[in-house]
Parts: C-alpha cells; sequence; structure tokens
C-alpha cells in the first residue's frame, strides 16, 4: 500500500476542519453562570438612575473605597487603611497599590479626587448628594491628596455615618470610577470601574452580561459583605430578566438557570425536596411591619395601638407567613445587626385581655381602621390579613385595602392613610433603621414616629462612633418605639436563593444582594 | 381606492388625537408617582423635588399635555422616565417581537380554524362536529398563562426538547429563535383556534343554507368543489373581520405569554411601565396600540373585495 503525500488543498482542509472542531471546545470551555433578575436593571449608571437590581448587578463591576462587611462593619475595599484626625472631621485614605481599572489603566489618587468630585457634581444626579449638604449627615468641604496615594476628605462636622454613607450599596457604593466610563461632555457612557467583573452586552429587557475581569486586584482578606476576596470564578455571568416566578423556578428545574434570588416563600418546600438544587436561606436586614398614622383621630390614642399589638402572636404570623424561615422580631433593628442585643428582644405578648381592656379605656367600639396593603410583596398582604384576623379576637374591626406598590408608596410618602402593612428595604446602619422611622411628619409626612426626644437620641448615635455609647441609645431609642407603638415591626424575612447543586461558592448576606465572585461552576 | 385610502387615513388623525387626550388623562388619573418609584422608599423630598423638575412633572398638567403633543405632532414620544430612552424606538424593538408572535400564531389559528369550522359546518350535529366544537370550546376556555405554564413544564422541564427561559431575534441565530417562539406561538395559537373556530363554523352554516350551494349541489357539483369554492370564500368575510379584531388587539401586546415566556414585547413593556409610572412610555404604548387597531382594520377592509366582490372600497 501506497501512502500519498496529503496535497496543499487537503492540508488546508484537515486544518479548516480541525479549527472547526475545536471552536466548539474552546466556547464550551467558557464558564457561563446563568441567574435571574425580576426587572431590568435601570442604568449602568451605579448610584444615579438605580434601584436594588442595579445596585446588585452594579456591585460586581465597581467598588468603592470602603465596603460592608457581612456583619454591617465597614471593611477597607480600595482603600487599604484610613485614619480619622482627632476633630473627627478629616478622613485620610491610604489607597491600595495595583489596583487596575477594566481598561488597564491604575488606579491613582487622581482618579479617586475625580470620581468623588462627579458624585458630588449635582449634575451626576447622585442619589446620596443630599447625605453631603447642609441638611445630611456633613458636607464635604474638601477633597486632595497629601500625596500620590492618599487622598483626605474633610467634613464641616464630624458624623458616625461618614463611611456607612460611601459604602452603601444604593449611592453605588461611592464607586471609583476611570474617567472613560463618561464621554468629553460628561455623559455616562458605561462603568469603567475595578470590580472583578466588567460590564459585557447589556440588551434590555432580556440579559445583562458581565465578564470575568482577567486583571482584577484581589485583596487578601476572606471574602466578606461587598469586600474581601473577590475573585471571579466563572468566566461569564449572565443576569436573564425572567418578571415571572414560576418562569424562573422552571427555568432553574430545566437547568436553563443556574442560580435564582428573591425565590417567592410558597416555592422553598417544593425546591426542598429537589435532589438536584441546593437552597440558600440567609437572614435579611428588609423590614416588614404595620405601620400607624399616629395623627388619624381614632389610632393617635396611643391606647388603641398598643391594643393592636397586644392582640397580635407574632411568631405565629412569622411562621405562617415565613414557613419557619424567619423569626419574629419587634424591633427597629434587624436580628443581624450587631446591635441587636438583649434589649431588642422585648416585644409584645399576646394578651387579649389587656388589649380588649385598653380599647374599652379608649372608648373604642369597633370602628373600622383601614388597613393598606399590596400584592407586590405576597407577605406583606399575608401579614396583613393575619394581623387583621387576630385584632378581630380582640374586638378590633380591621377592613384592608389592596392598592399596587406605586399608588401604596404614594399614600405612605404623603402620610395618607390610617394603617399600612408596609416593607422597608435594607438598612445597613442601625442609626439608619431608625432615621427610616423617625422625623417630624409637619416637614417630613412619610416617617411614621415624630417623637423629639427620641429625634435627640438618634442625632447623638449619628454623631459618635463609640460602639458601646451608641449600644445605649439604641436600646432606649427601642424601648420608646414599643411603648411609642408609631408601628408594630413583625419580622425582617430572609432572603432565599435556589441553586443548582453544580454552583459552589455561595454564600447569602444580610443585605440580600446575591454575590457571584468566589462562585465557581462544577 | 385612493381616495378611499386617504379618506380612511384622514379619519384616523381624530381617533387618534381623542385617544391621545384620554390616554394622557387617564394615566395621570392612576395614583402613583414615578419618581417615588424611581426614588423607593428612602426619597429625601428636596431630591424628589428635583427630579421632578427635571421630569418636566412640576408642571401644570394641560401644559405637560401641550407639550406632549407637540412633541408628538413631530413624531417624537418623548423619553422614557425610567432609562431616559426614547420611547418611539423602544415601542418599536419590543414590538418586532410581539409582532412575530401574533402573526405566526393568529396566521397559523386562522388556517387551522377556518378549515376546522367549515368541517364542522359541513357535518353539522355529527360527533366530529361535537368534537370539534367541544375540543374549540376548552381551548377558549383554558387560560393563557397556564397553558402556557403546562407547556413550558411539560416541553421545557419534563421532555427538556424546548428552552425555557430568554429569548433569540431572527436576526442573529434564525434556529435559536424559532426554538425559543415555539411554546409562545402554541400557547397563543391554541386560544385564538377556539375563537376563529367558531365563527368559521357559524359563517359557514349560514352559507350553506344558502339557495346558491343547493342549486351546485344539484348541478352535481363535487362536495369539495361546493365547499372550496362556494361556500369557503363566502364564510370567510365574517372571520376575516374577526382576525382583523383579534389582530388589532393582539398586537398591542400580548402581557401574559410574553411575562410567562419572558419574551421583550410590548405588553410586557406596556405593564412594566405601568407600574414604574413612567408616563411617557405608557402613553406611547396605548398611542401606538391604538394606531396598530385602526391601521390593521384599516386593511381588513381594503382586503374585502378579494373574499366578495361585492363590497367596493371605492
Amino acid at each position: 500500500m501506497v501512502l500519498r503525500r496529503p496535497s496543499r488543498g487537503m492540508m488546508v482542509g484537515l486544518l479548516a476542519l480541525s479549527v472547526m472542531l475545536a471552536a466548539p471546545l474552546r466556547a464550551d470551555a467558557e464558564t457561563l453562570l446563568r441567574t435571574r433578575l425580576n426587572a431590568d436593571i435601570r442604568s449602568t449608571d451605579p448610584g444615579t438612575n438605580r434601584d436594588a437590581n442595579t445596585d446588585g448587578v452594579m456591585a460586581h463591576i465597581v467598588e468603592g473605597l470602603v465596603a460592608f462587611r457581612d456583619d454591617t462593619s465597614i471593611g477597607p475595599m480600595l482603600a487599604d487603611s484610613w485614619t480619622v484626625s482627632n476633630d473627627g472631621k478629616t478622613y485620610s485614605f491610604h489607597l491600595r497599590q495595583g489596583v487596575k481599572f477594566h481598561n488597564g489603566a491604575g488606579m491613582t489618587a487622581d482618579d479617586v479626587i475625580w470620581s468623588l468630585k462627579r458624585w458630588l457634581d449635582p449634575a451626576t444626579q447622585w442619589r446620596c448628594l443630599s447625605e453631603f449638604s447642609a441638611t445630611g449627615i456633613a458636607q464635604i468641604q474638601k477633597i486632595e491628596a497629601p500625596d500620590a496615594k492618599t487622598v483626605a476628605i474633610t467634613l464641616d462636622r464630624p458624623t458616625a455615618l461618614f463611611l456607612s454613607t460611601l459604602a452603601r450599596p444604593d449611592c453605588g457604593q461611592t464607586a471609583i470610577i476611570h474617567r472613560d466610563s463618561v464621554g468629553p461632555d460628561g455623559k455616562w457612557i458605561a462603568p469603567v470601574g475595578t470590580g472583578p467583573f466588567k460590564l459585557g452586552e447589556w440588551k434590555r429587557g432580556q440579559y445583562v452580561d458581565l465578564v470575568r475581569f482577567d486583571g482584577y486586584a484581589a485583596r487578601s482578606e476572606p471574602r466578606t459583605g461587598y469586600t474581601g476576596t473577590k475573585i471571579a470564578q466563572v468566566d461569564r455571568i449572565r443576569f436573564n430578566v425572567v418578571p415571572d416566578g414560576s418562569a424562573a423556578k422552571a427555568g432553574l428545574l430545566s437547568g436553563s438557570l443556574d442560580a435564582i434570588s428573591n425565590l417567592a416563600i410558597p416555592d422553598v418546600e417544593d425546591l426542598k425536596t429537589r435532589p438536584d438544587v441546593q437552597l440558600s436561606i440567609t437572614p435579611a436586614l428588609g423590614l416588614t411591619g404595620i405601620l400607624f398614622q399616629t395623627r388619624d383621630p381614632l389610632l393617635k390614642d396611643v391606647r388603641i395601638r398598643r391594643a393592636i399589638a397586644l392582640s397580635l402572636d407574632t411568631p405565629q404570623i412569622i411562621d405562617a407567613v415565613m414557613e419557619g424561615i424567619a423569626r419574629a422580631n419587634n424591633s427597629a433593628l434587624p436580628i443581624g445587626s450587631p446591635f441587636y442585643s438583649e434589649v431588642e428582644t422585648h416585644g409584645y405578648t399576646q394578651n387579649i385581655a389587656e388589649a380588649k381592656k385598653l380599647l374599652a379605656q379608649s372608648g373604642y367600639h369597633g370602628q373600622p381602621i383601614k388597613m393598606i396593603a399590596n400584592k407586590r410583596y405576597s407577605y406583606v398582604f399575608d401579614s396583613a390579613v393575619l394581623v387583621q384576623a387576630m385584632a378581630q379576637a380582640a374586638g378590633i374591626n380591621i377592613e384592608i385595602e389592596v392598592l399596587d406598590w406605586a399608588a401604596q408608596l404614594d399614600r405612605y410618602n404623603r402620610g395618607d392613610y390610617q394603617s399600612m402593612a408596609f416593607v422597608y428595604s435594607p438598612r445597613l446602619d442601625p442609626s439608619l433603621s431608625f432615621e427610616m422611622l423617625m422625623g417630624p411628619k409637619a416637614t417630613q409626612p412619610r416617617k411614621v414616629w415624630d417623637d423629639p426626644e427620641a429625634q435627640r437620641l438618634l442625632q447623638e448615635s449619628m454623631m459618635i462612633d463609640d460602639k458601646a455609647k451608641r449600644q445605649l441609645l439604641f436600646d432606649e431609642l427601642h424601648r420608646r418605639f414599643i411603648d411609642d407603638v408609631p408601628m408594630i415591626v413583625l419580622f425582617n424575612g430572609a432572603e432565599i436563593a435556589a441553586l443548582r447543586n453544580n454552583v459552589k461558592g455561595f454564600a447569602g448576606w444580610l443585605f440580600g444582594q446575591p454575590r457571584f465572585w468566589g462562585v465557581s461552576l462544577q | 381606492m385612493l381616495g378611499y385610502l386617504a379618506r380612511r387615513l384622514a379619519m384616523t388623525i381624530p381617533t387618534l388625537l381623542l385617544v391621545a387626550v384620554a390616554v394622557f388623562t387617564l394615566v395621570r388619573l392612576i395614583p402613583g408617582d414615578p419618581v417615588q418609584v424611581m426614588l423607593g422608599d428612602n426619597a429625601d423630598p428636596a431630591q424628589a423635588a428635583q427630579l421632578r423638575a427635571q421630569l418636566g412633572l412640576d408642571q401644570p398638567v394641560p401644559l405637560q399635555f401641550l407639550y406632549w403633543l407637540g412633541k408628538l405632532a413631530t413624531g417624537d414620544l418623548g423619553h422614557s422616565i425610567t432609562n431616559n430612552l426614547p420611547v418611539l424606538p423602544l415601542i418599536l424593538e419590543r414590538f418586532q417581537v410581539s409582532a412575530t408572535i401574533v402573526l405566526v400564531a393568529v396566521g397559523l389559528a386562522a388556517c387551522i380554524a377556518v378549515v376546522a369550522g367549515l368541517i364542522a359546518a359541513w357535518k353539522q350535529n355529527s360527533a366530529l362536529d361535537l368534537a370539534i366544537i367541544g375540543g374549540a370550546t376548552l381551548l377558549l376556555s383554558i387560560p393563557s398563562f397556564w397553558l402556557g405554564l403546562l407547556l413550558l413544564l411539560l416541553f421545557g422541564l419534563k421532555l427538556k426538547w424546548l428552552p425555557v427561559i430568554g429569548y433569540v431575534p431572527f436576526s442573529e441565530d434564525g434556529w435559536q429563535a424559532m426554538l425559543f417562539m415555539v411554546l409562545p406561538i402554541v400557547t397563543l395559537t391554541a386560544v385564538e383556534i377556539g375563537v376563529l373556530t367558531r365563527m368559521a363554523r357559524a359563517a359557514s352554516i349560514e352559507v350553506l343554507r344558502l339557495e346558491y350551494v343547493t342549486h351546485a349541489r344539484a348541478k352535481g357539483v363535487p362536495e369539495w368543489l361546493v365547499l372550496g369554492r362556494h361556500v369557503l370564500p363566502n364564510a370567510f368575510a365574517p372571520t376575516w373581520t374577526l382576525i382583523g379584531l383579534v389582530l388589532g388587539h393582539l398586537l398591542g401586546g400580548i402581557a401574559v405569554i410574553e411575562t410567562v415566556f419572558t419574551l421583550p414585547g410590548l405588553g410586557r413593556l406596556l405593564v412594566d411601565s405601568i407600574f414604574a409610572r413612567d408616563y411617557p412610555v405608557v402613553q406611547g404604548c396605548l398611542l401606538f396600540t391604538a394606531a396598530i387597531y385602526v391601521v390593521v382594520n384599516l386593511i381588513v377592509d381594503l382586503c374585502y373585495p378579494l373574499f366578495d366582490p361585492r363590497v367596493a372600497v371605492a
């Protein structure tokens, strides 16, 4: 048998064939993690046109000087460390060296100053600009670079909330971004950040793709919150926009999705029994409760508010609504907060006889009390129904009015309600957990608790850094809150994610937003 | 013909103007504020006021309407409050998705329903007629989201024949696009078959009773020819009217099906925009839907002479 030497054409053909065969192999080698967003992101400009989904996606792309840890304390991120001047007004951030932007440029003190000044420019429309205005936590007076590795920020007054405000996810973590993120006219183009993932393709209404940033300079500490080691273990993440929960669940079970967050409570039991799915259930910081309008002719009487509180078996409500995955909590501080102490565990205990006595004293004789609820968050509506049923046992007549979220938010902001079942988004600092509830109703109708003395205590908690002193202030605020009953906090809920078994390294955390750095597919 | 077309098109202007007034007013009557939805439960009043001013929402409503109408006259539907994108391209992009599904599904449904209706009428009161009309009633009674989910679970989850999540446009990958479109199209087709079969059957029964059909049969014309040449064209006209109405209605968006199958269509855009109180997008979607309705019905009217030469469009 004679073996003929292959012709040039044949060689070219073989080469082409091998390239064609190898191409799918290379494509298959890419690791793609597919997850779900229940609605599309609003923009790629962090901290400006944003919502919770936008914050969650952007947290993979951009980073700030500091970031929240798992326990909601503040840790270093792009700053390696910082010092505070004796008067508490000047923060000097010592920048981490070797950090690169997604365009390959190294991060410098100039970039930090440019980013911070951009945030403070009203034209940027930064969500947190008002925090640094005369009515906010403090005004920024000066930003300068004493040397190439340090950035100093001087405030007009000391505040305990400066670092936590910089780190707030809804403030876009006060991200340090490269100038290339905006055009020559200052208009936003796309984020050129320092995070473990770069922005890939955003197909509106369909998906957002993030691509691994190979030049990422990781911190050495273990992963915690939005800081620590944040190494991308997959080549690409696809956030698919899947509004319908049932479709998302079907996507997970069919293998079209690898992970879904914001899982509905009723799906938990079903998914627990699936052998190819694992669940991640983490206590969350959000707050669900019943708000009272303390200016209402009926509910201005604290005895009626207290009677409603005493008519409730809160643990039973939580067991029914959250199916055993959350704990009852009557405190404005979330259970996961480092400031949640023994004092905060004291709330209301069901006492129908006492409730009836208070109602009799107040002269209440079954007048209807309107309670607004929504079905966007099923657990809010379910809580309202159970509160209505339990209060009825004490002779309280609650009528539920269901509105859509936007309409309820409008009524909330105007203070136009008698009572409402409501859910607050997470606040990562204990002062802010109280601040979202407290304030003068005359100027801020959305606030539920208008108590000048409590307001003074809150202001004090915002000024001091000492943890023990702050704890005492929060304990006192809690006692007053329980006595005054401006609202009944029911629970903090839980963040539930479902993942296919081949997803490794996922960990939920108090803030609730999923983090996909350190997550791999096997 | 051209004169008729011009007259009909001219008539659409006052119609759309009335729709514009109604849409603008109704959207603003819905309680809720887009700025509050954007800023959430942590809205700073000063920031909210600034955003409201920037979006022009602090102006008196009649002034906002005149401003919107002025831009509308130049073909500009404004910008989305949520993401600042121009509304018209946003609508057109989403409309392509909805239109593809609707046109294919209604086309398929019409083909099946007309034949099924004709057969049912031909075999009136037989077991076959009962089966067809029973099947049509069943399909009509099934909610589309339930049928969609059922198909999704069967073909996506159980059999794993078809993808469950996502959408690929035909321009990117024809085969993949088809795979993603199969279930929504089947769902919509099934629902519309129910509606159209009943109409096709009723219209065919009417025609079968007419004298010229009896005459044709008496002449010894084969039954298939009687049905095909004499009954079908005459019975199709009322069904065609219904097809026009169905098309006009569905082209405005199939929000439920788009939500179940995660399709970025016009219906989902409208629903999302209502929840976000994104006024310009809601107004744009509703106005666009009204325009589509008018255009589809005009096309239906222009097509009538094709089926019934007695109808003139002059």
